[in-house]
C-alpha cells in the first residue's frame, strides 16, 4: 500500500493505493496547531474503512508521500523563525535593492516591498572574493566573535549566509558557517551555496532567508511527524511533495524546507490533467484546486505542466523570490471556508479571511458564526445537511441561515437566499479573475479550454465559473477532491544533479565532457539506487543549459545520448543549438560561439503501477430517486434531483437542475447545463448559457 | 467575430487587449533572452510595442515609458513616407532624433505586418539601446557633444536593413567598421530582429483567427474606451492652469545656472482634456542635452500618466485627450539639425516630465507626484576598456545603484526608480554578473540613511556606490544631474539626497568630479559614485508613526530624524512612544 496525504488549510486529504491498484478517499479536518494529528485522523479513518487495527493498517505501507501548506503559510503570516542574514562587507542592502523591475510603471499605488530580513539584523562580514574564486580580503576568524554575540543580543533564531561568490570559491561561507554554528550552538545556518549554487546574488541570498527562517519549524514538524508515525507502526519510507512536482526522502529536505514551499498545490496539475486525459479532446486544461481556504489555478497546455524559473512568494516585484524553479501555480485567497462581509460602505466582499477548520464555516456548529461560501451553498440547498463528509459530519442548516442573514442579508437589505446568492456570486468572481490572470493575460482563450475541476468544494460553484469563463466543458475527475493527493501518487521520484563546467562548442573537449557526464550519470544512478531502490521503472535524461557567447539567459536542449560519440555528435549539438534558438526567437546567428553553462542529470523513479487507469472503491451507495428544492439566480427555488455519483456513471446525457453526491463531494448543475457521468465516475458537464441576470 | 458589424462584447474587448499585450510582452522576453550587451540582457534598457496601419499606439505593454509613448507612432509614418511599397520580409533601422527616434543610442527596427493580401495591417517596433553607436567617444551619452558631427554616432533615418527576411550586408558592413565591440552589436541587432519577427509572426496568427477585420475593429474601440477613460480620469481634477519649473544643473554649454525648464499644464475638466505647453523654454543649446520631439512629447505625457490614476491605458485614443505645444529649435521642442540629441532620453526629459508632475500636484491634492531624482550616474555609466582576463575590448552602460523613485499621493516611492522616464522597468545589475561581464569589482553599494524626501509619503534615500576596475584600467562616461538641484518634495513634502561623485585614491583620499565628463580610472583607483534619491509628497509630520517606525527598524531614517523631521519618537527598543509623540507633533 501506498499512502498519499495532503494537508491543506481546511481539511486534510487522503489517498491510499491498496495492493490491488484500487484507489480509497479519506478526509479528516486539518488541526492548525498540531497538523499532524489530522493526517493521523485521516489515517484512522482509512484504517477504520479497511476493517484494520491502525497499526497493523500502516504497518502494510510502503510509503507515505506528504504535502504541506505549512511552510507557505508561515511565510504568508509572517510566523517564521528570527532570522539575521551574513553578508559580504558593503552589501547589507542585497535584500532591500533586489534586482530592480517593476510591473505596471505608472501605478503608484503600491508602495515598494520591506526586505525579508530587516536591515537591523542583516550583518556585514569583512571578506571579499572575486568572480575567478581569488580571495581579495581573507575572512579572519577573529572578527566573527563579534558577530556572534551580536546575533546572541539580538535572540536570533537562524542564520542565512550569502556571501558574494561563494559559488566559485565557499571556503569562506564554509569557515563562517562552522563558526556560526560552534558559537550559536543548536541555532540551524543555511549557505547559500549548499542551497542554490546559482549567479545573481539577490535571488541566492532570498532564498537562503527564507530557507533559514523555516528549518526551526519545519524541522519540528517533519521531525513530529515522522516520529508519530512510527510510533503507531508505519515502517516504511517518509516522502516530502516539492514545489518542483517531485517527491524527496523527508530527511533530505528537513534542512531544505524552501524545497516545501508550495508542496502540494504543485501536485495539483499534473495531477489534473492525467486523471482527466482521456475525458476531453481539449488541449489547454485549466487545473483548479478549490480548497477550503485558498483557490489554485495553473494551466495545463498540451500535457505540459507549466514551470516558472522565478518563483514568487506573493505578487513579482512586491513579494519574495523564493529562486527556485517550481510548478508555476497562482492562488487567490478564495474556498468553501472564505468569510462574507459588508464593508462600511456597503459592498460586499468574500475573503481573502477564511474560517479555516477551526472554528470553520457556522454550520459546522464549532463556534463559528461568520458566514462561508460552504454556509451560503447550504442555504441555497446545494449540499445536503445530513450527508456532508458522506454522512459523517451533520451540518446546521439553521446556524447557516442565521449567519448569513445576519452578517450579509441585513445591511444589504436582501432575502437571505438572495444573499447567499451573492456570496456564491463573489466568490465566483474571483475565481474567474485569477483564471482569467493565467488564461487571458496570457493570451490563451478559456473559451476553447476545458475547466478541471479539483478540491472538495469545486462541486458548488464550478459550473457558474465555466459559465462565467465560457468553457465548453468543466470536467470533474472522482478523485477530484483529493486533486494534489491523486497526483502524489501518480508522481515519480526524481532528483536533478547538476554540474558547472564552462566549455564552448568551438573548443570543445569531448574526452573531458564525457567525463562530467560520467560523473552526472554516476551521481543519478547512486540517488536511483537508494532512494529510488523500490522504483518500478527509472531512467536518467541528459541536458544542457547552453547560450550564444555573451547572452546570460540560456536555454535548455536535451542531449541524445549520455556521450559524445564523436565530432560529429557535437556538430549535431551545434546544429541543434541554432534551430531551437530560432524556433524560440526567430533568429540563429551562425556566427557566434555557444557557450555551454550547466550540465544537468535528471533520474526518475516510477513508484507506481497504475498507467493513469484508476479504479476507485466507492463504499457508499445512496438510494437514488430523491430531489431537493434547490435556489438558483433567475430561477428562484427549483426542484433539483439528487443522484449519487455511483449510481448513474452510465455515460448518458443528463439535464439539469441537478445536484450530484458523493462521500467527499457535490456538484451542482444548474437548469441551463447538461452533463454525464461516464463509467469511472468523471463529471462531465457542459455548460449552458450564463442566465442574463 | 467576423463579417458582422456589431460591436465587441466586453469580453471579446478584454481578450484582445491582452492578446495584443501579449504579442508585446513576447516581443520583450525575446530581446531580453537574446540580447549580448548588459544594457539589454541585465538591465532590459528596451521596449517593444505595436501600432496601426494608421500608425496610431495601441499597446507598449512592459515597455519604458520614455521610449514608447510618443515614438513609434512618428517612425511608422517615417517608414511609410520612405518606403511606400512595404513588402512581407522588409525590416528598416530608425536611430534619427530628426526622424522619430528618441536618441541616436536607441536602435529601433520596424518590421511592417502584412496579411495574405499584401495589405499593410501593422507594424511592430524594437527599440533597444545600444552599449555603443560609434560616437567619438565611448559612450552613448554625448553630453558635451557641440552637434551631431562632434557626437559621432552612425544615424540612420529609416533605413533599410533587411529584405525577403535576409540582411541587407551593405548596412550591417557600416556598422561593423563604425560601432565598437561589432559582434556585441551584431548579436544584440539579431535579438533586435528575432523580437520583431516574433511579434510578426504572433500577430498573423492573431489576425489569421480572429480575422484582420475584427482586430480593426477592436482598435478602434478599444481607442474609444481609453479616450473616454481618459476624459474620466481629467474629469475628476479641478480645472485650472499651473506653471511650474524644474532646474537642470549647469553642463558643458550651459549658462552657469544651469537651465530652468518651465512648464505650463492647463487641465479641462468639463472637457476632460489637458494641455502641457513646453515653448517658454531657452533655444536649443550647444550640447548633447537637447530633446527630440519624440522625447519631448514623451517627457511630458509620462508627467501627465504620473499625475492620474493608472486604469487609463496609454495608447492613441487616450492621447487624442492631450495636447503638447511645441516649438522648434527649443531645448525641449522640435529639434532642428544638427543639433545634438545625444541625451534625449534622461536629463533635460526627466526635468520636463518632474516639472509637469509637480504641476498636477500644486493643482490638487491627491493628483501629480514629487521630483523623481535625476541621473546619470557614474554607477549607471558606460564603461569600456580592455578585460584583462581575455584581452578583449568591452563597452557597455552598468546599472550598479539607482534610487530616484518619489512620493505619491496614496503611496511611498517605488524605490529603484531609474529616473522618471523609465518608471522602474530596467533591472539593477547583480553584482556578480556586473563582475563576470566586465573587469570591475563594486566594492560597497548601500542605501544611506536620512536621504530620503521626507513627507506623508517618502521619496526614495540615495544610494552610495563604490566600484572600480579589476587587474587593469578603465574609462568611466557619465552626465550626472542632480548634484547641485535635489529632486523637491511637493505638498509640503521635502527634497530627497542629492547626487554626486568622487575619485578615490589608492591612498583612500576622495577627489571631486566634474558632472559631465568621461574619466579614466587607474588600476588601484575607485569611482565613489552617489545617485539621487527621490521627493516626498505631503508634511513628513502627517506620516503614520508605525510607517516610521519600520523605516526607523529598516534604517532608512535614524531615531534621531524620526523624532525631528517627522515628530516621532522611537525608543531605543524600536517602539513608538505615543505620548512623546503626540506632544512632539502637537508643537509641529
Amino acid at each position: 500500500m501506498r499512502f498519499a496525504c495532503d494537508t491543506g488549510g481546511t481539511f486534510t486529504d487522503l489517498v491510499v493505493e491498496h495492493d490491488d491498484g484500487s484507489w480509497t478517499m479519506h478526509k479528516a479536518p486539518t488541526v492548525p496547531e498540531d497538523p499532524s494529528s489530522g493526517v493521523l485522523d485521516a489515517l484512522g479513518l482509512a484504517a477504520t474503512q479497511a476493517g484494520m487495527e491502525l497499526g497493523a493498517f500502516l504497518a502494510a505501507g510502503e510509503s507515505f508521500i506528504h504535502g504541506t501548506t505549512h511552510a507557505l503559510n508561515a511565510v504568508l503570516t509572517g510566523n517564521t523563525a528570527r532570522t539575521a542574514l551574513l553578508t559580504t562587507q558593503g552589501h547589507r542592502d542585497v535584500l532591500y535593492l533586489r534586482e530592480g523591475g517593476r510591473v505596471d510603471p505608472f501605478n503608484h499605488t503600491v508602495g515598494y516591498p520591506r526586505p525579508y530580513i530587516e536591515r537591523a539584523l542583516t550583518l556585514e562580514v569583512a571578506e571579499r572574493i572575486d568572480a575567478d574564486g581569488v580571495v581579495l580580503i581573507p575572512l579572519d576568524g577573529a572578527t566573527v566573535g563579534p558577530i556572534i554575540e551580536q546575533l546572541r543580543a539580538s535572540r536570533v533564531e537562524a542564520v542565512a549566509i550569502c556571501l558574494l561568490w561563494s559559488i566559485v570559491n565557499p571556503a569562506h561561507e564554509q569557515l563562517l558557517g562552522k563558526l556560526i554554528r560552534e558559537g550559536l550552538p543548536g541555532v540551524p545556518v543555511t549557505l547559500s551555496h549548499e542551497l542554490i549554487p546559482i549567479a545573481r546574488e539577490y535571488r541566492r541570498a532570498s532564498a537562503t532567508a527564507i530557507n533559514a527562517s523555516l528549518v526551526p519549524l519545519m524541522g519540528k514538524y517533519l521531525g513530529g511527524l515522522t516520529a508519530r508515525l512510527r510510533a503507531v507502526g508505519f515502517c516504511g519510507r517518509v516522502l516530502m511533495l516539492t514545489s518542483q512536482g517531485g517527491m524527496q526522502d523527508v530527511d533530505d529536505v528537513a534542512i531544505f524546507p524552501i524545497r516545501l514551499i508550495n508542496s502540494g498545490p504543485s501536485m495539483a496539475p499534473g495531477g489534473g490533467s492525467a486523471l482527466v486525459r482521456s475525458h476531453t479532446l481539449a488541449h489547454d486544461l485549466i487545473v483548479a484546486d478549490t480548497g477550503g481556504t485558498t483557490y489554485d489555478v495553473s494551466l495545463v497546455r498540451n500535457g505540459v505542466v507549466p514551470f516558472t524559473r522565478e518563483s514568487w512568494i506573493g505578487a513579482p516585484y512586491r513579494g519574495h523570490m523564493s529562486g527556485l524553479p517550481s510548478v508555476d501555480v497562482k492562488s487567490v485567497g478564495a474556498g468553501g471556508g472564505s468569510i462574507a462581509w459588508v464593508d462600511a460602505g456597503g459592498v460586499l466582499h468574500v475573503g481573502p479571511r477564511s474560517a479555516g477548520a477551526v472554528p470553520g464555516p457556522a454550520c459546522y456548529a464549532r463556534g463559528g458564526t461568520a458566514a462561508t461560501v460552504t454556509d451560503a451553498a447550504l442555504v441555497l440547498g446545494y449540499i445536503d445537511p445530513e450527508f456532508f463528509l458522506g454522512g459523517r459530519m451533520k451540518l446546521d442548516v439553521t446556524a447557516a441561515q442565521e449567519s448569513v442573514q445576519r452578517t450579509v442579508a441585513a445591511p444589504l437589505r436582501f432575502t437571505t437566499e438572495e444573499a447567499a446568492a451573492a456570496i456564491l456570486a463573489i466568490a465566483t468572481e474571483n475565481m474567474v479573475q485569477v483564471i482569467e490572470e493565467i488564461t487571458v493575460n496570457r493570451g490563451v482563450d478559456p473559451s476553447k479550454s476545458a475547466l478541471v475541476g479539483g478540491g472538495g468544494a469545486a462541486g458548488l460553484n464550478s459550473i457558474f465559473i465555466a459559465q462565467r469563463l465560457g468553457c465548453p466543458e468543466l470536467i470533474i475527475p472522482p478523485a477530484g477532491s483529493v486533486l494534489s493527493a491523486a497526483g502524489a501518487l501518480l508522481s515519480d521520484l526524481s532528483s536533478e544533479v547538476r554540474a558547472t563546467w564552462f566549455v564552448t562548442l568551438r573548443h570543445f573537449d569531448i574526452a573531458q565532457a564525457n567525463l562530467v557526464l560520467a560523473v552526472l550519470e554516476d551521481r543519478a544512478n547512486t540517488f536511483i539506487e537508494g532512494a529510488g531502490r523500490f522504483a518500478v521503472a527509472t531512467s536518467i535524461d541528459f541536458r544542457i543549459e547552453a547560450r550564444y557567447r555573451n547572452q546570460v539567459w540560456e536555454i535548455d536542449l536535451p542531449l541524445e545520448a549520455a556521450r559524445f560519440a564523436d565530432a560529429q555528435a557535437v556538430t549535431q549539438l551545434v546544429q541543434a543549438f541554432h534551430e531551437e534558438h530560432r524556433r524560440l526567437f526567430a533568429v540563429c546567428d551562425l556566427e557566434s560561439d555557444i557557450e555551454i553553462i550547466g550540465w544537468i542529470a535528471t533520474a526518475r523513479c516510477r513508484l507506481h503501477r497504475s498507467q493513469g487507469q484508476i479504479e476507485m472503491r466507492s463504499p457508499e451507495v445512496r438510494g437514488g430517486g430523491t430531489s431537493r428544492r434547490a435556489y438558483f439566480k433567475g430561477y428562484g427555488r427549483v426542484d433539483a434531483a439528487v443522484l449519487p455519483l455511483n449510481g448513474i456513471s452510465d455515460g448518458e446525457l443528463r439535464l439539469g437542475p441537478a445536484i450530484v453526491e458523493s462521500a467527499f463531494t457535490t456538484i451542482v448543475i444548474d437548469p441551463q447545463s447538461k452533463f454525464r457521468v461516464a463509467r469511472d465516475g468523471t463529471v462531465i458537464a457542459y455548460p449552458g448559457r450564463r442566465f442574463a441576470a | 467575430m467576423e463579417s458582422n458589424h456589431t460591436l465587441l462584447n466586453g469580453a471579446d474587448l478584454a481578450i484582445l487587449h491582452h492578446r495584443f499585450e501579449g504579442v508585446a510582452r513576447k516581443m520583450a522576453n525575446t530581446l531580453m533572452r537574446t540580447g549580448r550587451s548588459g544594457v539589454l540582457n541585465r538591465a532590459r534598457d528596451f521596449s517593444c510595442c505595436i501600432v496601426t496601419a494608421g500608425c496610431e499606439l495601441i499597446t507598449a505593454a512592459e515597455s519604458l515609458p520614455i521610449h514608447v509613448l510618443s515614438g513609434p507612432d512618428h517612425m511608422a509614418r517615417v517608414m511609410k513616407q520612405f518606403h511606400p511599397e512595404l513588402r512581407r520580409g522588409d525590416a528598416f533601422l530608425n536611430n534619427s532624433p530628426y526622424h522619430g527616434c528618441s536618441h541616436a543610442a536607441d536602435h529601433t527596427i520596424l518590421v511592417p505586418v502584412l496579411d495574405s493580401d499584401s495589405v499593410h495591417r501593422y507594424t511592430v517596433v524594437a527599440k533597444a539601446h545600444q552599449a555603443d553607436v560609434g560616437n567619438s567617444v565611448p559612450t552613448t551619452y554625448h553630453g558635451s557633444a557641440a552637434d551631431v558631427y562632434e557626437e559621432g554616432a552612425l544615424i540612420f533615418p529609416s533605413v533599410q536593413v533587411q529584405r525577403e527576411f535576409r540582411d541587407i550586408d551593405d548596412i550591417i558592413r557600416m556598422c561593423r567598421v563604425r560601432i565598437r565591440v561589432p559582434d556585441q552589436w551584431y548579436g544584440d541587432y539579431l535579438a533586435m530582429i528575432g523580437a520583431a519577427r516574433i511579434g510578426e509572426r504572433e500577430l498573423a496568427a492573431l489576425g489569421e483567427e480572429f480575422g484582420w477585420d475584427s482586430l480593426a475593429r477592436f482598435c478602434d474601440q478599444w481607442f474609444d474606451y481609453s479616450e473616454r477613460q481618459m476624459a474620466d480620469a481629467l474629469g475628476r481634477l479641478p480645472a485650472g492652469s499651473v506653471t511650474a519649473t524644474s532646474v537642470h544643473d549647469p553642463f558643458p554649454g550651459m549658462p552657469a545656472a544651469g537651465v530652468a525648464i518651465t512648464v505650463r499644464v492647463t487641465v479641462d475638466s468639463t472637457g476632460g482634456r489637458v494641455e502641457v505647453d513646453l515653448r517658454d523654454n531657452p533655444d536649443a543649446m550647444r550640447n548633447g542635452l537637447n530633446l527630440s520631439q519624440a522625447c519631448a512629447e514623451t517627457s511630458a505625457m509620462v508627467g501627465i500618466f504620473n499625475s492620474i490614476t493608472h486604469n487609463v491605458p496609454r495608447n492613441a485614443g487616450a492621447f487624442r485627450r492631450i495636447s503638447i505645444l511645441l516649438r522648434e529649435g527649443c531645448v525641449c521642442g522640435i529639434p532642428r539639425h544638427p543639433s545634438s540629441c545625444s541625451v534625449a532620453t534622461t536629463n533635460i526629459a526627466d526635468r520636463v516630465a518632474n516639472a509637469t508632475q509637480c504641476a498636477f500636484a500644486e493643482l490638487h491634492d491627491g493628483a501629480g507626484m514629487a521630483e523623481v531624482g535625476a541621473v546619470i550616474s557614474p554607477a549607471c555609466g558606460v564603461v569600456s576598456g580592455v578585460d584583462p582576463r581575455t584581452g578583449a575590448a568591452y563597452i557597455n552602460q552598468v546599472f550598479l545603484g539607482m534610487t530616484g523613485g518619489a512620493g505619491a499621493p496614496e503611496s511611498d516611492c517605488w524605490t529603484t526608480t531609474a529616473h522618471v522616464g523609465n518608471g522602474g522597468m530596467c533591472f539593477l545589475d547583480s553584482v556578480e554578473l556586473a563582475e563576470v561581464y566586465q573587469p570591475l569589482i563594486v566594492y560597497d553599494r548601500h542605501v544611506i540613511m536620512d536621504t530620503e524626501g521626507a513627507g506623508r509619503h517618502l521619496g526614495a534615500n540615495a544610494i552610495f556606490v563604490e566600484f572600480g576596475p579589476h587587474r587593469t584600467a578603465m574609462t568611466v562616461a557619465y552626465v550626472s544631474d542632480g548634484v547641485i538641484n535635489r529632486p523637491k518634495g511637493v505638498r509640503g513634502g521635502l527634497s530627497g539626497g542629492a547626487a554626486g561623485q568622487y575619485l578615490r585614491k589608492p591612498d583612500g583620499t576622495l577627489v571631486p568630479l566634474p558632472a559631465c565628463a568621461q574619466i579614466a580610472i587607474a588600476q588601484d583607483e575607485r569611482v565613489v559614485s552617489i545617485g539621487a534619491g527621490g521627493g516626498g509628497y505631503g508634511p513628513p509630520m502627517a506620516r503614520e508613526p508605525k510607517a516610521v517606525k519600520s523605516d526607523v527598524s529598516d534604517m532608512r531614517i535614524s531615531r534621531h530624524r524620526a523624532l525631528e523631521v517627522y515628530g516621532v519618537a522611537i525608543g531605543t527598543d524600536g517602539e513608538i512612544d505615543h505620548v512623546a509623540t503626540s506632544l512632539r507633533r502637537l508643537h509641529a
